[in-house]
């Protein structure tokens, strides 16, 4: 269990800004990823993917590709032994067996000394497929009737919703409903809603509608796999979680977990994508097959088409007010598109709808429907942005409706601790509404009447603002701590570093056992040596595995200090460590090195143990974090563009352990959220295909199209967390697209649900309206 | 039963939420589905090649050799900016590869004969965006040169791979329509020249044969009282392509327009010219009220499509706003 | 078919490398010269972590034949900077803390260098437009942006 940490000594390791250790690594291009790595005989991998978003297979022919030189092998799920006819989860689906159900599924698999080669043989497979009907759109596909997607008695798939530590004890029922495409549903109640709204004054209903939109990693997936002579398995894997990796890879292809190694190489981004199993297995299956390592990359192409993208939301929403601005009733129905298996987060939806303001009566439905589209999987705060975006903006539109000030209607309004939240547990203690009075306070909000006076040239200028945030993940972790010989320490954790956490648990480290930070050294073992730890998701590394790492380093510094206090003869009571040394308190001259107590653990015939100190904890109490945005826009009314002249965001990060790494989360979270809210999504046809399979339609913001981000930490202790720290990673993807609509509502006078907040949409809008 | 043609589809009533239809060039004809019968998918109807052979010829007589070979089997490279992202994507699987960048008579940008500016066909869009002489005097073509993708795109996509691709949103066409330039092509029988106002005859259609290359352009100077403007629009700011371009190029004398020139892309299969909005300038000073009035005359030109980039709707839109801008633009440019 | 030869510059060295006539400048750094530093983000100009000079210009070197290389001069982060001896640039990268997960980083530093080069003293749209080929996905680019500036002014102080 977590315990508060509480010092008054003067921390040499809390609160500053130290860049990445690996920084110069980095700047060098010499770090590792997956796709560097070229061991002797490496085979490279392709994988021949459906066309058709739905289709039986009738025949592959793979013999031309086999009789291709320099290719290896060729595989289809005929030669797979261990595939399940009904694959549980995306990942059991190595190769489609019959039936495709998304457009990009891999039907074989190539292994080839070149990847020309490999890419020629793909072109020899011959696969006759009978085309069937679609199910591409979820409103449709929620329909009695529809075309089926999942085999009949696939169940759904909850994996997702716990790994990302949701709210919990909401009953989400996982039998489908009549419609065969309803995958999980689930209903939040509260009150009388119809009475609520009888007495109302102002009510609203809108739709609001986020596409899917894909985590936009720099670095396709990756895996190198090589198998030994004894059956082991070693994967060097581009993942947020290598004990993940592991437990996935060893059901699927049904082997004892001690039989694989997962090693983390450095992640080139994940957000979410690079959670579940995607590539790993049919690359394993491949190198077993040729007796090499094989080493599959996706093309840009292929993540695009074939990644596990976030869930399409469309939120439909009624909300009633009085005159006087009491919340009266909500009325809402969330529809998450999950693609061809079930994974959706669809708790989270109903959390943030229902309860992150207060409303005495609600009724919210949520579904998950199946399409025939590459299945989902988390992004950075999952649903939580789509979200909010439908809550803010109806929480705008109703201020406005009433002429209330913003932002007094939203606090006035806004959870506080212990509050009850939609699934009848208190709210946790949180930072919502320190952040969003303290964005209020920006000379930018204040200033809003002048900026939109300013509107000059034809251009509409405007200011808007949200407020988000993210529940927090959990999940139990380990880490130890070891003295070496010289004093200096050593950290270990499983846990992968995606976000430049490892500085942040090194400070952790140092402050907690009493040294310098540079004098300790962090690694992230792999799957076979590092102690079993969760993922680097769920913004819950810091908090968690901050906490493993405190108190392995307070176990350490104890035992430091009892075999000092023997060869001092002191009391444990009376000793501290100051400069690299354990010293009686006031007698600066009467102590003993941590070099000393070091060696002396390690010494040939030494009777002094050395010193190891371990942490395995559990947690049971999240650190809800939020987070509030406010754009400054300038909009062209005839051509739609906007352009975004100042950014805001305000978080509440409990401790800010590193503020330089906090900055940049902070930073990079907002421009994801501004993609989402400007130009991004993967847009698909009626027949289930994506037609923007390339990074010059998918449209992810560049450094033109933006300003700098200001940052401002707030800091509302969590009781849990390390030095008080919560989760920074997720809360800030949360607010933009409100925020934006905000903005372009003040600007234009005209109000979008649908995202992305294109031009075209805005130029049509506008135009429309005048 | 769904068929992809050029002028692809849009699915959906006005108001509603648009599926876009892929443009025919982004599938190749082995995607195209049937629903309810089965068909062979990936036969070997062409050869499969993602291997190919390099030619590296070091001038153009040697380019011409090279094509009269084995035209129809090979590909000419200059910037590789379309081209390498055609034969990643399967799109194109040439036998030959023809390298351009040997042959430095093609990167070339001299004046012709007092007429005008001789560019070569391999110049690329950052030497465009940044030439004084194409700057001085065609100021239109500079700034398409400049919209180019990004600097490390600009870098390499050439002035020739732009027209010769002819995607309908090729940046560089409109300015050299609006400057009545001229394409200068030579093959086995010798040079010719083509106005480019016909160069282009279809989506990714030129009049260049298969064993021809596009050596130069001339752009015959516009003349004293002249300025041109080329604007396009696009959802970022850099990394992206035209949802609609439009290039205008007026030419001034006492007061009087004597020559307007306003040319389109990406809202027809090739880049067009909107001769009625031309010629209700020309003749008369240039105000407000017919830039307005040309800008209207300039969307019945516009035949665009609808697709994921944009729709029919907001296509002609634009073209209203940014001939209007462009030809603004131009007359300020030519005042000055 | 027969591998080709290619001559060029790399890094300040000669180099002689065997390549298909099908391999990019980027396959061949990387799979032929061990030059893992540029990346493959998307292999089709689009994102920028591919971005190496060519004769002192940021090119998308997913985009070249390696065999357009020959006779030219290739710089890649590799020949930047090292541990030890880094470019200013780098140095100021690691300072404001701005390499997260690192994977644009290379392509980001060459751009860079290449837009100080040709223009010592950037303005902030300018800075912005000449990484603006580069993608990122986890800093945002506000570091980059106060990283490159920095270094920019801190070149202008010395040579004033």
């Amino acid at each position: 269990m977590a315990t508060v940490m509480k010092t008054t000594r003067d921390v040499k390791g809390i609160g500053l800004s130290i860049p990445r250790p690996d920084g110069p690594e980095k700047v060098t291009g010499q770090v590792q990823y997956v796709a560097d790595l070229s061991p002797r005989g490496l085979l490279h991998a392709k994988l021949l993917r459906s066309p058709h978003a739905h289709a039986r297979i009738l025949r592959i022919d793979v013999s031309r590709a086999r009789a291709l030189p320099g290719v290896r092998a060729v595989l289809t799920a005929a030669d797979i032994p261990e595939l399940k006819k009904k694959a549980p989860t995306r990942a059991h689906a190595v190769l489609a067996i019959d039936r495709v159900v998304f457009a990009g599924q891999p039907v074989a698999a190539v292994a080839a000394d070149e990847p020309a080669i490999a890419e020629e043989a793909l072109d020899l497979i011959e696969v006759q497929y009978e085309v069937l009907p679609v199910s591409a759109d979820p409103l449709e596909a929620m329909k009695p009737g529809a075309p089926p997607v999942a085999d009949s008695g696939t169940e759904a798939d909850t994996s997702e919703a716990q790994a990302h530590g949701s709210v919990a004890g909401i009953t989400t029922e996982a039998k489908p409903a009549k419609a065969v495409n309803i995958s999980q549903q689930a209903r939040l109640q509260r009150g009388d809603v119809a009475k609520g709204f009888a007495e109302s004054d102002v009510v609203i209903e809108k739709t609001y509608r986020v596409p899917m939109v894909h985590q936009g990693y720099l670095e396709p997936h990756a895996v190198l796999a090589q198998w030994d002579t004894a059956g082991n398995l070693t994967l060097w894997a581009s993942t947020q979680g290598s004990f993940n990796t592991r437990t996935e890879v060893a059901d699927v292809l049904e082997l004892p977990e001690n039989r694989i190694k997962v090693i983390p190489m450095e992640c080139g981004g994940g957000f979410g994508g690079k959670i579940r199993a995607l590539c790993e297995p049919i690359t394993a299956i491949l190198a077993r097959a040729t007796g090499r390592p094989v080493r599959y990359v996706m093309t840009r192409r292929e993540e695009l088409e074939a990644g596990m993208p976030a869930p399409q939301v469309i939120i439909r929403l009624k909300t009633g007010v009085k005159r006087d601005g009491t919340l009266m009733a909500l009325e809402g129905e969330a529809i998450l598109e999950s693609g061809a298996f079930s994974g959706a987060v669809l708790a989270v939806s109903g959390v943030f709808l229902a309860s992150l303001y207060l409303w005495p009566s609600f009724d919210v439905k949520g579904f998950e429907v199946l399409t025939h589209k590459p299945s989902i999987a988390a992004y950075r705060a999952p649903v939580a942005p789509q979200t909010i975006f439908a809550i803010d903006s109806q929480m705008e539109q109703l201020a406005k409706a009433i002429g209330a000030d913003p932002v007094e209607f939203r606090l006035r309004h806004l959870q506080r601790e212990g509050d009850k939240m939609a699934n009848n547990q208190p709210w946790l203690s949180n930072g919502g509404a320190e952040v969003l009075t303290r964005i209020a306070e920006h000379p930018l909000w204040k200033k809003r009447a002048e900026w939109k006076a300013s509107s000059k040239n034809g251009r509409l200028r405007g200011t808007g603002l949200s407020l988000g945030g993210w529940l927090g993940g959990l999940q139990p972790t380990g880490a130890t701590v070891r003295l070496n010989p010289d004093g200096t320490l050593q950290v270990l954790t499983g846990q992968v570093d995606i976000a430049g956490t490892n500085i942040a648990l090194a400070q952790i480290a140092a402050t907690a056992y009493g040294i310098d930070i540079d004098k300790v050294k962090i690694t992230t073992g792999d799957t076979d040596v590092a102690p079993v730890t969760g993922l680097s998701a769920g913004s819950k590394t810091v908090y968690t595995v901050g906490v493993a790492v405190m108190q392995a380093a307070q176990n350490a510094r104890t035992q430091t200090l009892e075999i000092a206090a023997k060869e001092l003869e002191a009391s444990v009571h009376d000793l501290e460590i100051d400069d690299g040394k354990v010293v009686v308190r006031g007698v600066p001259n009467k102590g003993v090195t941590l070099a000393q107590i070091g060696k002396k653990g390690n010494l040939y015939m030494s009777k002094v143990e050395p010193v190891l100190g371990t942490s395995h904890p559990a947690f049971s109490v999240q650190a809800p974090a939020f987070c509030a945005q406010l754009a400054r826009i300038e909009v062209d009314p005839e051509t739609g563009e906007v352009t975004v002249h100042d950014f805001v965001v305000v978080q509440d990060v409990g401790k800010a352990i590193n503020p330089l790494a906090i900055e940049g989360q902070m930073q990079g979270g907002a421009v994801q959220s501004l993609g989402m809210a400007l130009t991004e999504a993967l847009l698909y046809d009626d027949q289930g295909r994506l037609t923007n399979p390339s990074l010059l339609d998918y449209r992810k913001l560049t450094s033109a199209d933006l300003p700098n981000i200001e940052t401002i930490i707030v800091e509302k202790p969590a009781p849990h967390g390390p030095f008080g720290a919560r989760g920074v990673g997720e809360p800030p993807i949360v607010p933009a697209p409100a925020a934006i609509a905000n903005a372009i509502e003040d600007a234009t006078g005209v109000r979008l649900t649908e995202l992305p907040l294109s031009p075209e949409r805005i130029a049509l809008t506008v135009a429309s309206a005048t | 039963m769904l068929r992809y043609t050029n002028a692809g589809r849009v699915v959906g009533g006005p108001g509603e939420r648009i599926h876009y239809a892929p443009m025919s060039i982004v599938w190749s004809e082995t995607q195209q589905s049937r629903l309810g019968a089965s068909w062979v998918a990936e036969s070997s109807r062409r050869p499969r090649v993602r291997r190919f052979e390099l030619i590296l010829p070091e001038s153009v007589d040697d380019c011409v050799r090279a094509l009269a070979q084995r035209g129809p089997e090979a590909k000419l490279l200059a910037g590789g900016t379309d081209l390498l992202p055609q034969l990643k994507n399967g799109l194109l699987k040439p036998a030959r590869v023809i390298d351009l960048s040997g042959v430095a008579r093609l990167r070339a940008i001299e004046p012709a004969d007092g007429q005008g500016l001789r560019i070569g066909s391999a110049v690329t869009a950052r030497t465009l965006e940044l030439d004084r002489a194409v700057r001085a005097r065609y100021l239109s073509l500079a700034e398409s040169g400049a919209l180019v993708g990004s600097v490390q795109v600009r870098n390499l996509a050439t002035l020739g791979g732009n027209l010769c691709n002819a995607a309908p949103s090729a940046d560089m066409a409109p300015p050299l329509l609006a400057l009545d330039a001229e394409a200068v092509i030579t093959g086995p029988k010798g040079e010719r020249r083509v106005p480019i106002a016909t160069f282009f005859t279809g989506v990714r259609r030129t009049v260049l044969a298969q064993d021809e290359l596009l050596v130069e352009l001339l752009v015959p100077t516009p003349g004293p009282r002249s300025g041109g403007n080329y604007l396009r629009h696009t959802p970022r700011r850099e990394l992206d392509i035209a949802v609609v371009g439009v290039a205008s190029q007026l030419t001034l004398a006492n007061g009087v327009c004597t020559k307007a020139r306003i040319a389109l892309a990406a809202v027809a299969p090739v880049p067009v010219r909107a001769t009625a909005a031309e010629q209700a300038l020309e003749g008369q000073p240039v105000t407000p009220e017919r830039i307005a009035r040309a800008a209207d005359l300039a969307v019945e030109v516009a035949r665009p499509i609808s697709d994921q980039r944009g729709s029919a709707e907001f296509r002609r839109h634009l073209v209203r706003v940014l001939t209007r801008r462009t030809l603004t633009t131009a007359l300020a440019r030519a005042s000055a | 078919m027969a591998k080709l030869v290619l001559n060029c510059t790399v890094n300040g060295e000669p180099a002689e490398v065997l390549v298909q006539p099908w391999d990019t400048l980027l396959d061949a750094l990387r799979e032929r010269m061990g030059l893992t530093g540029p990346k493959e983000g998307c292999g089709t100009g689009d994102c920028g972590a591919c971005t190496v000079h060519l004769d002192g210009q940021p090119i998308a070197s997913c985009l070249v034949l390696a065999m357009q290389a020959r006779g030219h001069v290739v710089l890649t982060i590799e020949g930047l900077g090292r541990p030890g001896a880094l470019h200013p640039l780098q140095e100021a990268f690691v300072r404001h803390g701005v390499p997260q997960c690192g994977f644009c980083i290379p392509g980001v530093l060459m751009a860079a260098a290449a837009l100080l080069t040709e223009n010592p003293r950037p303005t902030e749209e300018e800075i912005r437009y000449g990484i603006a080929g580069n993608l990122c996905r986890c800093t945002g680019y506000t570091k980059m942006l106060a990283a490159i500036t920095e270094t920019a002014g801190a070149a202008a102080g010395r040579r004033s």
